[in-house]
Parts: C-alpha cells; structure tokens; sequence
C-alpha cells in the first residue's frame, strides 16, 4: 500500500472570462506530489504557473478538478475556511520575499506563528529557532531593509515554515538573488524537504533549481508537457516544444526556437550559437 | 491581542514623521473640543460660585424664580421674619440683588449687585482679597474685574447710578459675561427698592437641606425654595442651556476634524501597506484578524492623540487662566472620557474606508511582481 501523497490533484483547470473571451490557464491538469518531494515547475511566461500555484495555494477557485491537501480539498473548501486552511497547512516562499517592512526579521517569522494559532512565548521561541535553523540567529532584530537579498529570502523561508506545513510553495524562489545566494536558497530548500519531509513545489525560470528537483515538470499553454520532447531555443535558451514551424536545419544538426525573431537570428549567423547552445 | 505581534503599532509608527502628524492632527482637533468644553465647564462653574460658597443652606426666592442670572426676583422685606418661624431654620437673612453697570468713567462692565447685612456677613463674599467690608457708600469690587478695569481702593465708581468709594475687593466674582460688585443692604434699599430678592437660611444643627427646604416650602407656598446644591445646579443649567448648541457645533467641527484627520491618515497609511496587507491575507489571516489590524491602528492615533491634546489642553487652560483671568478653563475627566469616547467613535469610523479596502485585497497580489 503507497502513501496518500502530499498533494493530489485531478484534471485541474482554470478558464477566466467566458465564450470567445475564455481564456484556459490551466487544463486538466493531473499532478501527485510525494511527501519530502521536491517539484520543479518551469515554463514560459504566461504557461500558468502561477495561476497553478495559487490554486495550489488556496487563493484562486479552480474552474473544476480537486486539489486536495492533507486530505482537505482546497477547491471544494468553504471560502471562509480558506485563510486558516493556508495558515495552517501551507507554506508560501515569494519571489519578492514579501517581508513586513515594518517588522523585524524575528516579528515577522512570530507573525506567521500568531496566525497558525501560536502566540506570546512560544511564537517567540519558534520564529527564533526557524531563524537559527536557516543561519539568521544573529539577524533577530533587524528589519528587512538592513538585510541582504539571501537574508530576506531565508526569513521568508523561516516565516514559510512558522505553521510547520506540509507543503512549501516557491513562487520564483531564487529569481531576485544573485547566483551564489540562489545557490544556498536551493540548497536550503533541498535540505527542508529531506530533513522535514515537507512536499515542495517550486515554479521558476531558474535552471539552477533543476540540480535540487526530485522532479522538473514543463507547463505551457496551460498543461503539462513531456520534458524529453522539448528542445533548447540556441538563442534564448528557453525549453521549447518541436514545432515544425519554428524549425531549422543547419551545421548539420536540428534546431527548434521560441520565435520567428529567435530563428531569424539564427539563420543570419549560426557560428554565434552552434558552439555555445548545442541542440537536444 | 495579548502576546501577538502589534502590526498595527509597528505600522502606524514604521513612518515617524506620518504618526506624528496623525497624532498631532488628531490631538489638535480635540483640543479644540476640549477646551470648549473646559470653557464651558469654567463659565458654568464660575457663575455658580455665589451659591457654592454661600453659608446658606437653602434659598427663597419669588415663586418660580430658580435662578439669579436672566431673572428678576422680589419678596416682601417680612419675607425674612417668617422663614425665622419656620420649624428647622437657624438663621435667615435678606439678599438684596440686581443687574447693573460698575463705571469708572473709563470703563465699564455689566455686574450683579449684591446688598448684603455686612454685620453678619453672610450674603456676602467668601473672602476678601484686600481692603474691608463695604460701610455705607462704599462697594466692594471683585479683583479680577478690578484689574480690568484699573480700579484700587479709594477710588471712586459707579453703580446703579450712585458714587460709591471702592473699600475692597473680593474673589471668584468674574466670568466671561459679568462681575459681582457688593454694596451695604441699606444702600441697595435707597438706591433700588427695600424688597428683596432672595432670603438665605441656614439650618438648626442636625436638621438635612432637603427637609429643611421642604419645611420652609411647606410655610412659604407662594415661594420657591431650593437647596444651595439645587440653586447652584440651576444656575449652571442656564448657563448651559444657552451656550448648548453653540458648544455642539464646536464639538461636532472637532470631531469631523478629528474624523478627516484619522481618516486620511489610515487612508494613506493603508493604502500604502496595501500589498503587505495581501501578504499578511496570503499568509492565513481572515477578515476578523485583518478588521482588528486596521481598528488597532485607528484606536492608537485616537489614544495618542487624545493624551497629546489632554497635555495641550491642561497646559493651554493654565495660559488662557493666567492670560484672561475672567475664563476659568476646567479640563474634567468626565470632559476627557466623554472627548476619548467620542474619539473612539470617531476612529471606528475613519477605519471603515481603509477597511473596506483591506478586506477586498485580494491574496494573490502578494504573487505578483512589485514594481
């Protein structure tokens, strides 16, 4: 018998406007997470990456199918019961850190335990230990405006974990943080989901995040795609699917781009990118 | 909210410079009620120091006069003998009184006129300040009108169109509309009429004001008799009941200051908090948790600034006090807990807008891109 995982959902979708206005973020979307996995969610803007993490997250009704979470469905749940469900069961790890700016990195970390339901003493000792837990012990009183990138990032990874949740979600985790700090926020975030066996889900552009994902999944045009059939844009860089009509053969090999702009590129000189970006 | 963060607080404060305008904003605006108030509270007072301070415990007056101030009183002199009769009574004593003009020639002001026994003295003034009794042809003035109106002892002033040398002055005497001048009883009988205007009496030892004023009620039914409590409660209501709506207007004015000011400035404050506030939603706060953020917010400027304008007032009531002896600013505490619930009131209502805000933020903003 396999364990219930930590997220489940079933034929997800999420269609704003209605008629020839409608517009389907999100379609049908199947995804089970593991507890203690780690799941990486990439895709090109617009894919509905986000859209899926709110829906993951509680903030956005789906249009139908289930996400259910430890064992509550977030989209059948009763609208009021939606803000105790998040401060209870998840975690939330935001691109722009989000921090209170008038609170201290500790007030911060203690609000997200007041919320869960723990206050006075024992909020304090826990915002305090989630802070030495990511290495900010010695940052307890200051405000978001006297810490560094990395710093912020790691209270909000700290106030993330104030509910002890069963599941993370990162919204871009590492996108404002230069590439060592992206590094050890990647690394932390590995590091929770073993020791803690928390369930984390992770959307970004970030391929440094690929190294800590048990799992890399491509959304585009709101569904999931087969990774192995997506190729690499030589001049972007970005992951796209084998379209024949962004198509060129060229120094003998098989090239796929993002954009006719991308392929025209290309075409006029080639020797720029073949050494540098070579094909999948 | 024991043992939980203070976002509230720690927001309205994050902007020094914004908490100290709002705080000062609001303070300003209640003190203006507060000093009306004081004002008021210092005219109602002063005018009501006559019978304050007078020995006697009950006063006759013609039937349904209740007050001295916008009434005219008169008894017949045998008025006194008869209320000596009366069961309970220690003493009895004619007051005469009238409304008249002290003149220096110079200056004048409007005065009551009191015509006292000064063998007794109990018609009198409390106290003196300097100088002595009024003899026949003399008066004493109150010394704040006195300074006024630059008169010593020894001068010569008029009253009820008669000279009379100034042989002292007396306290407490002074309001914004008048002052109290005392001449001997004889004088005010030749100047004026030898009725009387009230009768004071005091009671036999053991013997209540209230069963006292009953007695005397009883013998004297073409009277009206009060107890000192009652006639210096009446006199105080005249004073209110004319300057009520002018001080309901003021206060109204203060409190919609007040409300613009507290308004604005959670308005502003909010809005700008606005995102952390779709954070803060994101993280798992309801609409009762983020109601009671907002209101803690206004409740602090409304404290805050109600202690800023308790300290302002106090303090400007001692400089008008020592700048216009004539106003008496009285800051009570029923004024200050009537001024704070008002604030309260006031605060609830400024949060409503910035609340409505609030509670329409929606969570997801926290997952897009600040600019």
């Amino acid at each position: 018998m396999t364990a219930a995982p930590a997220i489940a959902v079933r034929q997800l979708s999420k269609t704003f406007g209605d008629g020839e206005l409608a517009v389907h973020a999100v379609s049908n979307i199947d995804l089970d997470v593991a507890t203690g996995e780690v799941v990486l969610v990439m895709g090109p803007s617009g894919s509905g990456k986000t859209t899926l993490l709110l829906m993951l997250g509680a903030m956005l009704r789906p249009t139908s199918g289930s996400v259910v979470v430890d064992g509550v469905d977030l989209a059948t749940a009763p609208e009021r019961r939606l803000p105790s469900l998040r401060a209870t069961h998840l975690g939330f790890i935001f691109q722009d850190f989000n921090l209170l700016t008038a609170l201290t990195a500790l007030e911060n970390v203690q609000l997200a335990c007041n919320l869960a339901g723990t206050t006075g003493r024992a909020a304090r000792d826990r915002a305090t230990e989630l802070l030495d837990r990511v290495g900010l012990a010695h940052r307890l009183g200051f405000r978001p405006d006297q810490l560094s990138g990395g710093e912020k990032q790691r209270v909000a990874i700290a106030r993330a974990l104030a509910n002890n949740p069963t599941v993370l979600l990162a919204d871009e985790p590492t996108a404002n943080l230069d590439s060592g700090h992206g590094r050890e926020i990647a690394r932390l975030l590995r590091r929770l989901a073993e020791e803690d066996g928390r369930s984390i889900v992770m959307v970004s552009h970030d391929e440094r995040l690929r190294e800590v994902a048990d799992r890399v999944l491509w959304l585009e045009d709101g569904a999931f795609r087969e990774l192995a059939a997506l190729a690499t844009d030589p001049v972007c860089g970005m992951a796209v699917e084998r379209d024949p009509a962004m198509h060129l053969q060229a120094e003998g090999q098989e090239w796929w781009f993002c954009s006719n702009a991308c392929r025209a590129d290309f075409a006029a000189h080639p020797d720029r990118y073949v050494d540098e970006k070579p094909a999948r | 909210m024991a043992g939980r963060v203070s976002l509230a607080r720690r927001n309205l404060f994050q902007d020094r410079r914004r908490a100290v305008l709002a705080v000062s904003g609001v303070g300003a605006s209640l003190v203006l009620v507060l000093v009306l108030n004081g004002i008021f509270a210092g005219a109602m007072r002063q005018v009501s120091a006559y019978m304050r301070n007078s020995p006697a415990d009950v006063f006759v007056a013609q039937q349904d006069v209740r007050t001295m101030h916008m009434s005219q009183s008169a008894l017949p002199p045998e008025t006194v003998e008869r209320v000596r009769d009366v069961e309970g009574v220690a003493w009895a004593e004619g007051l005469r009184y009238t409304n008249s003009i002290v003149d220096t020639g110079d200056s004048q002001r409007i005065t009551y006129v009191f015509g006292y026994d000064v063998t007794t003295g109990r018609g009198g003034p409390r106290r003196l300040s300097a100088g002595q009794p009024p003899g026949e042809g003399e008066v004493l003035v109150d010394d704040v009108a006195a300074d006024e109106l630059g008169i010593d002892i020894g001068d010569t002033v008029t009253v009820m169109g008669a000279p009379f040398r100034v042989s002292g002055t007396s306290t407490d005497g002074t309001n914004i509309v008048n002052t109290t001048v005392y001449i001997h009883t004889e004088d005010f009988a030749r100047l004026h009429s030898d009725s009387i205007a009230y009768v004071l009496v005091g009671a036999e030892p053991g013997v209540a004001s209230d069963d006292l004023a009953s007695l005397v009620a009883a013998a004297l039914p073409e009277t009206t008799v009060q107890t000192r409590a009652a006639f210096a409660r009446e006199e105080a209501n005249v004073v209110r009941d004319m300057a009520a709506d002018v001080m309901k207007i003021m206060t109204v004015i203060g409190f919609l200051i007040a409300l613009a000011v507290v308004g604005l400035t959670l308005f502003t404050a909010t809005l700008a908090k606005l995102r952390e506030y779709g954070v803060v939603k994101a993280l798992g706060a309801g609409p009762s948790r983020l109601a009671m953020m907002v209101l803690a917010q206004a409740v602090w400027s409304v404290a805050l600034g109600l202690g800023f304008a308790v300290v302002v007032a106090v303090a400007l009531g001692g400089a008008i006090g020592a700048l216009t002896p004539n106003v008496t600013v009285l800051i009570q505490p029923g004024s200050v807990l009537r001024t704070g619930t008002g604030a309260l009131v006031v605060g609830g209502l400024a949060a409503l807008l910035p609340l409505r805000r609030v509670l329409r933020v929606d969570p997801a903003t926290a997952f897009r891109r600040s600019s």
